[in-house]
């Protein structure tokens, strides 16, 4: 099996495809500063970095379409929804096949950027109404945790494990789960499950809890992309890497701001 | 601009310096050569398990709200 084809699996799903002809050509990579050595087909931190940069300045900039959009039109709601939505699910399909189609990362995790850009934007927008000031609160803990979180990994403070990764992995289907339900259940006019949404004491813990788990995710990231390019994997694995980023960065940044309105709702 | 747009977006402006300078070293010594790092090529857990653990959770999390 050639290296390409054994790492084009080589992802979250965690499929055993890597071989050890793989390590055999895994160089270490680092220059005596610590700075990873470039090399111009396979992964890189410097690269998905660079790309994490990229898909952020993508989700920024849609969003800024949709915000103003809102606010032009004096704040209505139902004048950005639909393509909030459709951003939505867009970019919730294209993170499926980016899923499958790791090879395609290149393509779909620049697209997915400007789905849930739009979508982030709008709902931005509606919170920023309701709590002035909420959005740049939410910015700025969510990319506090992210910075927080590297340092913590990149020193080696944090150490993930395969026991953590379990953890991790059940926790966030298990939230995963309880939002299916609360959708479902409002689907069918039943309310959904209150607790999720209400600013009571155990909504709020619920929500810390929440944050606690996406903000873990990011560890797991971290070392995904850390062990992928020691590794020498394919170059679109930067653009996954960036992806995988991406996804727990937008859903950390949405637990922050449902956690700040509803601490402001109090 | 008002007090907490200057100081969240400082920490925000800070944030991004400190990712995009860190996220290019490689991890430090102690956290690459340990003999428990995550296999990122295999599985070590079946999917049962963390579905189980998952529906372990919601469990948990439903009997508390019906004690609170």
């Amino acid at each position: 099996m050639s290296n390409h084809k054994a790492l084009e699996m080589f992802g979250r799903s965690g499929n055993p495809t890597l071989n050890t002809a793989t390590f055999a050509n895994s160089a270490s990579g680092g220059s005596p500063s610590g700075i990873q050595a470039v090399h111009s087909d396979t992964m890189t931190l410097e690269g998905t970095v660079n790309k994490t940069g990229i898909l952020l300045a993508l989700v920024v900039l849609s969003a800024s379409f949709t915000w103003r959009m809102f606010f032009e039109s004096g704040g209505q709601a139902g004048a950005v929804m639909p393509i909030a939505m459709g951003g939505a699910v867009v970019g919730f399909v294209l993170a499926l096949v980016t899923l499958f189609k790791k090879q395609w990362s290149g393509i779909t995790a620049p697209l997915y950027a400007i789905a849930e850009g739009l979508f982030l934007g709008a709902i931005s927008a509606i919170f920023e109404m309701q709590y002035q000031g909420i959005v740049i609160q939410a910015v700025a803990l969510t990319l506090g945790t992210l910075a927080s979180l590297l340092f913590l990994y990149k020193t080696g403070i944090i150490k993930p494990t395969e026991n953590f990764r379990l953890m991790i992995v059940s926790a966030t289907m298990g939230i995963a789960l309880l939002y299916l339900v609360n959708i479902l259940m409002n689907m069918f006019g039943s309310g959904g499950i209150g607790f999720i949404h209400s600013n009571g004491l155990f909504g709020i813990g619920f929500s810390l809890f929440v944050v606690a788990i996406a903000a873990l995710n990011l560890v797991l990231d971290f070392d995904f992309i850390e062990q992928g390019a020691e590794m020498n994997a394919p170059k679109y694995m930067e653009w996954f890497g960036a992806f995988s980023l991406m996804v727990t960065l937008i859903w950390l940044y949405l637990e922050i701001l449902r956690l700040l309105a509803k601490l402001r709702s109090r | 601009m008002d007090a907490n747009t200057l100081i969240f977006g400082t920490i925000a402006v800070l944030s991004l310096a400190v990712f995009f300078y860190l996220g290019r070293f490689r991890a430090s010594a102690k956290q690459r050569e340990r003999h428990d790092r995550i296999d990122w090529r295999a599985r070590r857990f079946s999917l049962w398990k963390v579905f189980l653990y998952a529906l372990v959770l919601v469990g948990g999390i439903v009997l508390i709200t019906q004690f609170i």
